[in-house]
């Protein structure tokens, strides 16, 4: 548990009023998180010190090799580099006017948090507050954790992070709201963190500790059911004829729904923080007696939809040839990322020990397949050579300019298994590829008529 | 989902079956003689499981490291009396497996096992059932699997057909047979309901599969795919050179609750990805010409 009290200030560096740039901002734990945190609140024109207690990682972000992959990341700390103050001296936090903890949480295999990492941290960095410094906690903490620190409730507060692996850095610096948990929420928050959030340019909304952790939680149950219910709709749509994607544009104009909705089918959820709440939900619903089935059903339709790739692989190769050569395009948990937490990927990899594999993502290693007949390749095309059958696990933007006539030239087999519909369907069935996705019955070439004698 | 033991399959060193004289049974043991496992055979010549002297009995027989297949049930069990016995037949391994130090438990169970609403059925669906047959299973299941230290497998199998049934069940095999008498197949109302059918040989393929790994945990016995019993009618039907004609006869009593059920595979194709199902097109045929050379051989 965390001391009792913040330090003494050594100074106070902000004062009522002051212009919202001469504010220093603290970010604690450069994960995912962190890092991408940081730099929005840089680019925003924020002095900002970029704490880890982890001096490698430090050296690593000093040395400009950045530990994760997000779209404009690089680039946004070059061009702020002047504002942004990386560093494994916890005291250099003392300058600071907002402090988040912003470490990532991990998780188990079964999406329970490991909140020791998260812990240790906030003890190690609340020894260094200055007396009038505003600790936020927005990492990944179940319900009832920000009051359980005890600490001086009137300059402590928790933000929900929205993060989203592959935008993050846009939805840091662009929030459609944020949602700040208070001890009194009442009352105006802090004016040092008030000035901070304003900059964002969006609605903030205070609400007690309690409220504002769940509605984080809330937040992925919402996208979940809709994730699930595309999901479950989509398997419906593949045995009775029906297109999905013919639908969900439908679903998008209803304003009840929303053109955000995510009507998108996919191969269950991954990236660990989805499965998290809903863990977190369960867990909760358990220990209270609350009804929650549906959460369950959540977690049983992701676990099924997870294998949909694994089942059309035997259904249309592996029954009759249990030892195919497959291509895998993609490893990373989704596009833009090299997360590769509860990838579809890799747990179909899993499952696939009898056949050789030839693997191409753009930010994974084929290493991380762990699997004894993998061979690694530098292109998409050249993973495809010679295979018996192509999945596209992952969609990445680079594989929608994969041309399904030249699948057709150096693939072996017939068979193409792409969920996300990165390829064109119609021009693989042209080129005379047997068509497989998410949302729709599969799609056969026509076989071409024997010679006439 | 199963754990191997064994990833790599292994010979047991000794497969005790109880109930080998049954369709069942007799079908697994032929397959474990197949492939030349040391196979002990027991049928109710052997040990009966009703007499006082059983579980005594079987303590003799069985040897350290021995493989036990339980298959053994006095099927289907429809009434009470038929629960009380089946629970009897298990007190009677339970009390010899209590002192023996075996290799592995297999049980033969069902998918009666589970709830009736439970679709697409997997091996996580709840267990809940609703007829005495399937809490016969269910209950023997946690008999078997509290009474021994030993790695316990329960195969669950939805229904099977071939052509050594001696219960002429609705379904493939009474199709077959009155197909073969020249009778019209019967089907009850339209025959609408679909069910997954799998082939014996199936059956004890997987079996075998389980004893060689050494898998824990339970797997259910289905191919998949479910088929109406209309279809399976015609399709049998078209099997035969001579004219059959499928009618339908009023269903007796209310239509049934349950209509459909379905399977979900995938943990028997995660766990043994090298084995595949006999598609029920040729199951049906290879049943037929199995019956033919039963009746003429």
């Amino acid at each position: 548990m965390a001391a009792a009290t913040f330090a003494p200030a050594r100074r106070v560096r902000n004062a009522r009023g002051a212009n919202v740039s001469k504010l220093v901002i603290g970010f604690a734990g450069m994960t995912h998180l962190g890092l991408n945190s940081a730099v929005a609140a840089a680019e925003r024109g924020f002095q900002t010190i970029c704490f880890d207690p982890d001096p490698s990682v430090i050296a690593k972000l000093n040395s400009g090799s950045l530990p994760i992959v997000e779209p404009m990341l690089p680039q946004l700390i070059e061009k702020n580099r002047s504002r942004i103050r990386f560093t494994s001296v916890k005291s250099d936090l003392k300058r600071s006017d907002v402090v988040y903890i912003a470490a990532d949480v991990p998780t188990d295999d079964r999406g329970e948090s490991d909140l020791a990492g998260i812990r240790a941290l906030i003890d190690s960095v609340t020894s260094q507050l200055n007396d009038k410094a505003i600790l936020v906690i927005l990492c990944q903490v179940p319900p009832g954790f920000t009051r359980s620190l005890g600490l001086p409730l009137e300059r402590l507060y928790y933000q929900v992070e929205t993060l989203v692996f592959g935008n993050a850095v846009e939805r840091a610096l662009h929030p459609e709201r944020i949602i700040v948990g208070c001890a009194a929420p009442r009352r105006p928050l802090a004016e040092s963190y008030r000035q901070f959030l304003s900059a964002f340019e969006c609605p903030v909304l205070p609400m007690g500790f309690e409220s504002a952790e769940l509605a984080k939680i809330a937040i992925n149950c919402c996208l979940v059911a809709s994730v699930s219910v595309a999901n479950t709709l989509a398997e419906l749509s593949e045995r009775i004829g029906a297109d999905w994607s013919e639908v969900a544009p439908a679903l998008r104009l209803d304003k009840r729904i929303g053109a955000y909705s995510y009507l998108n089918p996919g191969l269950g959820l991954a990236g660990g923080n989805l499965e998290r709440d809903l863990a977190t939900v369960l867990r909760l619903a358990q220990e209270t007696g609350s009804e929650a089935g549906v959460i369950e059903a959540f977690v049983r339709n992701s676990r099924h939809r997870r294998d949909w790739v694994l089942r059309t692989l035997h259904s249309e190769v592996l029954a009759a040839k249990p030892h195919a050569l497959l291509g895998v395009l993609g490893l990373a948990y989704k596009e833009n990322t090299h997360s590769v937490k509860n990838s579809p990927a890799l747990a179909l990899i899993k499952h696939l020990q009898n056949c050789s594999l030839r693997i191409f993502d753009p930010a994974v290693s084929s290493q991380a397949a762990k699997h004894p007949s993998a061979k690694g390749c530098d292109s998409a095309l050249e993973a495809a050579k010679g295979v018996d059958a192509l999945v596209i696990m992952t969609p990445w933007p680079a594989f929608r300019e994969i041309k399904p006539v030249d699948l057709a030239k150096t693939m072996v087999g017939r068979t193409v298994i792409d969920p996300y519909r990165v390829i064109d369907a119609n021009a693989a069935v042209s080129a005379g590829l047997d068509y497989f996705t998410l949302g729709m019955p599969g799609l056969r070439a026509k076989k071409k008529k024997a010679a006439s004698a | 989902m199963l754990e191997h033991l064994n990833p790599n399959p292994l010979k047991p060193s000794r497969v005790v079956i109880i109930g080998a004289g049954g369709f069942v049974g007799g079908t697994i043991s032929k397959k474990l003689a197949a492939k030349a496992v040391n196979t002990l055979a027991l049928t109710r010549k052997e040990l009966d499981l009703l007499t006082v002297s059983a579980a005594a009995k079987l303590q003799e027989i069985l040897q350290p490291g021995d493989s036990v297949v339980m298959v053994s049930a006095v099927a289907p069990a429809k009434t009470v009396p038929d629960l009380m016995l089946n629970l009897k037949m298990a007190e009677a391994v339970c009390n010899a497996l209590a002192t023996a130090t075996i290799a592995q438990l297999v049980y033969i169970s069902s998918d009666a096992v589970y709830a009736d609403d439970a679709n697409p059925v997997n091996e996580r669906s709840y267990c809940a059932p609703s007829t005495v047959h399937g809490m016969m299973h269910a209950a023997r299941e946690l008999m078997l699997r509290s009474s021994t230290e030993a790695p316990f497998t329960a195969l669950r199998p939805t229904l099977i057909y071939g052509a050594a049934d001696f219960h002429n069940g609705y379904g493939p095999n009474r199709f077959r047979r009155q197909a073969a008498k020249g009778e019209p197949i019967t089907l009850f109302g339209e025959g609408e309901e679909k069910r997954d059918h799998v082939a014996i040989e199936d059956v004890a393929t997987l079996a075998a599969l389980v004893l060689e790994h050494r898998s824990v945990g339970v797997l259910n016995v289905a191919t998949g795919v479910s088929t109406s019993f209309h279809d399976i009618a015609h399709m049998t039907a078209a099997l035969f050179p001579n004219k059959v004609v499928v009618k339908s006869v009023p269903r007796q009593g209310a239509r049934p609750h349950l209509t459909h059920r379905f399977f979900d595979v995938t943990d028997c194709i995660k766990a043994f990805p090298d084995f595949h199902y006999t598609p029920l097109d040729k199951g049906l045929l290879l049943a037929k010409q199995a019956e033919e050379k039963r009746n003429h051989g």
